[in-house]
């Protein structure tokens, strides 16, 4: 069938209508016709772009932005390509097992074979250790229903606390930031506020390759307004800083200072809120000692802006002007991402954020808000939300807290005692009890630990310890070289689930098309699994996971993630519904906390705003003072080394490295270093470089150019063949657990 | 047509041929460090990484894509063109089909300007995609930098 052009729009624009209805829907598309259009989430960041998969017969053939969500349609160039990793023609399609041990082959097997192999495992190293031996590793691209399985298979059936996954490397410090500073997780700001915001504070993210769709939103809030302002804070001056009024260069590891420091100027200048804090905040220290406004004063003055520029290299006026900016806009909106998080002091740098927004108040009305971007999909609805991590429990309850642990054990139908009230290893703990065989068999789903943790070098041998079952898509993937079980998991728009982005927006992927080959969507697999492993049916009763949803939803009603209005059938309608959203009438929350906004606070609350995370319905300032790296540059390791993303690729490039346009616009890792380091260490363009750390060195091509700071080298993370985090440490955030992945400390030198 | 290439179209061919492999040999033999047009030719793993060559090769089209909405969001060369061996996930298109290509992200807009102003032919006649006005003024509201941060 052939359309003219306007017969094209028509049946565009319908397939748009109908697909915002559930209904299938007719459209051209050029090259490749598309029969119907099934509306999803995009796979790859936490932004969570909305799209429309274009199916053709049985085959996805174009992948289109869906105008209903809030991308309005718009895709970045890693969305608008997702077809071929659909494709690749590595995909995982029959289950494999390895009989002789990790050096023996992969071998093709059935299911049953495959299933029974792995839950035998299982069964035998509990026999021996007790639960503790075994353990899940997730992952924030995790479907919502597949990590709520699991946290409940592993710590009700299983009883193991042993369930963390990768949202543990890139946002727990964001978590335990608003944890301790709001007493609940997740921001109260959404996308929204982006259209009102008249400054924007950047800290710790490449906005514009990390989270595209968000960065355009930005630029056209800055277009239509050019009153808005835009001010940059990160020791790469990335694309991001494109639109930015004012970059700020600080050295790595200096952030906290920064931030103290556009503190200090806002109260010294009386440009604070004082009716906001006097109403709704209180101070501590970081025992979590009760502190008062002028203690916080006091502690503020270590952080003038000339002691500022001392520590962190930032001109005592950038200071001034970056604080002046922030605190006398009518509405600021702070963004951070892995820059903030991935710190051994990640939960103090969140904290101090949270500081700038209480004390000027630029929180709780339209534009003003601190927003945490998240990398993964899926990590807030799916992890955080789900508690699918060692110290809690689901809808913002704690694995340490006596009377949570009840509530579950009552929810799940099991008896009193059944969840252990010990917490479960963090990610880098657990990978360490497998190396010592502490844990001796891990189910690893969605997520490549062996390119991804730190210090490879010396996590990788808990991979080759341990008994490793795995989900997997694609066979590149550093972790199959580890696997003794890999069972091929349907992808993406081949099965269904929810994904729950940044700005607590929870959408629905439905099913475009059939898994490929004999692969099986991850909710079957688990449940599998767990019944070949012992674990009792009764837990888990489910024919799908329409109804794994259904008893999440259950769950969260009364609490303080209350979404219970989002049942499936609005999910198939609607592009992504905001919560708290407690009544299927109730069309979902853009101001958490808010009177008149949030359904959780009651009408007639007699303040504007009820902070209800915490029991005083108070929200905390702490007094946090600055402290350095882990591993700070020194006379022998004289540079930083720090890592990140590009934007033609995403975290391990398992499936960016099968979109042909994507691989060779940057098929392989380099260095970035500044023009001014590379004159000194005779460096040009193109030269092979050696980086030395303590751990391990490793050659990378340089590329030569000032987007880095003097002194700081940037290496890209998605290459397989040049593993960056084998040179990294494993320094962890106290609070958080999250590893330091954006600072060690290198030896730089061209390759003799 | 004149009279001469009806009498010698193989001539013709020929002189064309040999313009176009002479052009090709040119540039990469006259670039020899720098991967340029010869990459088409010569860099299949960079098929893809089009500005690195173009910023040489053509560069008021590559300046006016930098500068543009797409540069400042980076919404590369090959996600509209696709790359040039032709053998990436979209066909290789110097001027891209709007149908195809731009309704991936633009639907809704083509869907409005069909509303208000019936279907144009093209999205390119009003909104040239590597030139000004609309390009060049994009973003204007940004701090003035030449800085390239490729």
């Amino acid at each position: 069938m052939t359309f003219s052009r306007r017969e094209f729009l028509k049946n565009s624009a319908a397939a748009v209508a109908l697909s915002a209805i559930g209904g299938p829907a007719l459209a051209a598309s050029g090259p490749q016709t598309a029969e119907k259009w099934v509306k999803g989430v995009c796979r790859y960041c936490g932004t969570g772009c909305g799209v429309l998969v274009g199916v053709k017969g049985d085959k996805a053939v174009e992948v289109r932005g869906d105008p209903n969500n809030h991308n309005a349609g718009l895709l970045c160039l890693k969305g608008s390509l997702l077809i071929p990793v659909i494709y690749a023609e590595d995909r995982i399609t029959e289950p494999l097992i390895r009989r002789g041990g990790k050096k023996s082959p992969l071998e093709k097997v059935t299911w049953d074979e495959a299933l029974e192999f792995a839950a035998s495992r299982f069964r035998e190293a509990i026999k021996s250790k007790g639960p503790d031996a075994v353990a899940y590793y997730g992952s924030g691209q995790a479907l919502t229903e597949e990590s709520y399985l699991a946290n409940k298979i592993w710590k009700a059936g299983f009883r193991t606390n042993n369930v963390d996954g990768n949202p543990r490397l890139c946002m727990a410090s964001a978590v335990a930031g608003y944890l301790t500073t709001f007493g609940k997780d997740e921001p109260m700001g959404t996308y929204n506020d982006f259209d009102s915001a008249t400054c924007f504070f950047i800290i710790g993210s490449n906005t514009s390759e990390a989270h595209p769709i968000l960065f355009e939103r930005i630029a056209k809030r800055k277009q239509s307004s050019p009153e808005v302002k835009v001010i940059v804070a990160d020791p790469r001056r990335t694309n991001t800083s494109r639109i930015a009024d004012m970059h700020i260069f600080f050295k790595p590891g200096t952030d906290l200072a920064l931030l103290n420091g556009m503190a200090h100027v806002i109260l010294r200048d009386e440009m604070d809120n004082n009716r906001f804090h006097q109403r709704y905040v209180i101070f501590m220290d970081n025992e979590g000692k009760p502190k008062t406004f002028e203690e916080y004063k006091a502690f503020l003055a270590d952080y003038t802006p000339a002691k500022v520029q001392e520590i962190t290299g930032v001109p005592a006026d950038t200071v001034e002007k970056a604080a002046k900016i922030f605190a006398e806009s009518s509405a600021s909106l702070s963004l951070w991402c892995m820059g903030i998080n991935q710190r051994t002091r990640g939960v103090w740098a969140n904290n101090l954020i949270h500081n700038l927004h209480l004390i000027t108040g630029h929180i709780g009305k339209k534009g003003a808000s601190p927003l945490s971007l998240t990398g993964q999909p899926n990590a807030c609805g799916g992890v955080r939300d789900t508690g699918s991590l060692a110290h809690l429990l689901p809808a913002g309850r704690m694995v340490a807290n006596e009377q949570h642990r009840k509530e579950m054990e009552k929810f799940w139908g099991v008896p009193e005692g059944t969840i252990q009230p010990k917490m479960g290893h963090h990610t880098v703990a657990l990978f360490e009890a497998m190396a010592k065989g502490d844990v001796q068999a891990v189910f690893i789903h969605c997520t490549n630990p062996a390119h991804t943790l730190p210090h490879l070098n010396k996590h990788t041998k808990g991979l080759e310890t341990a008994f490793v079952a795995m989900t997997e898509c694609f066979m590149d993937a550093e972790t199959v070289k580890y696997a003794d079980v890999v069972f091929p998991a349907a992808f993406w728009c081949e099965t269904e689930g929810v994904y729950g982005c940044t700005e607590r927006r929870y959408a629905l992927t439905e099913q475009a098309i059939k898994p490929m080959g004999n692969s099986r969507p991850v909710v079957q697999i688990l449940m599998d699994f767990a019944q070949k492993a012992g674990v009792d049916p009764k837990l888990i009763p489910y024919k799908n996971a329409a109804d794994i949803w259904e008893e999440w939803r259950t769950l969260s009603k009364g609490s303080p993630y209350d979404f219970y209005g989002i049942t499936r059938e609005r999910l198939k309608k609607a592009s992504g519904i905001k919560w708290p959203c407690p009544t299927e009438d109730h069309p979902g929350t853009n101001l958490r906390y808010v009177r008149g906004e949030d359904p959780l606070v009651p009408k007639d609350h007699p303040n504007p705003i009820s902070f209800y995370g915490r029991p005083d319905g108070k929200v905390v300032v702490y007094l946090r003072p600055h402290q350095p790296p882990f591993e700070p540059a020194d006379a022998d390791y004289p540079f930083v080394l720090t890592t990140g993303r590009v934007i033609d690729h995403w975290h391990t490039a398992t499936m960016t490295g099968k979109v042909p346009e994507l691989k060779k616009a940057y098929p392989s890792a380099y260095v970035e270093i500044n023009p001014q380091d590379a004159a000194k260490l005779n460096i040009r363009n193109g030269d092979q470089v050696v980086l030395e750390t303590k751990r391990d060195k490793m050659t990378f091509p340089a590329r030569v150019t000032d987007t880095c700071m003097p002194g700081l080298v940037f290496c890209p993370f998605f290459d397989k063949n040049k593993l960056v985090n084998r040179l990294f440490h494993d320094a962890t955030d106290a609070a958080s657990r999250e590893p330091e992945y954006k600072i060690c400390s290198t030896k730089v030198y061209k390759q003799a | 047509m004149p009279a001469f290439i009806k009498r010698k179209p193989m001539l013709l061919f020929l002189a064309l041929l040999l313009a176009l492999g002479g052009f090709f040999a040119y540039m990469a033999l006259a670039f020899p460090k720098v991967r340029c047009e010869g990459a088409h030719l010569n860099a299949p793993d960079e098929y893809a990484d089009c500005l690195e060559c173009h910023l040489k090769t053509t560069p008021k089209v590559s300046q006016d894509w930098h500068e543009s909405k797409h540069g400042v969001l980076l919404v590369k060369c090959v996600v509209c063109h696709g790359q040039p061996d032709g053998k990436g996930s979209i066909p290789f298109n110097p001027a891209p089909d709007p149908m195809f290509i731009c309704a991936r992200c633009h639907a809704p807009s083509i869907q409005r300007m069909e509303e208000k102003f019936g279907l144009k032919p093209e999205c390119e006649s009003c909104h040239p995609n590597h030139q000004n006005p609309m390009h060049r003024n994009a973003y204007e509201n940004r701090a003035p930098s030449d800085k390239t941060n490729f």
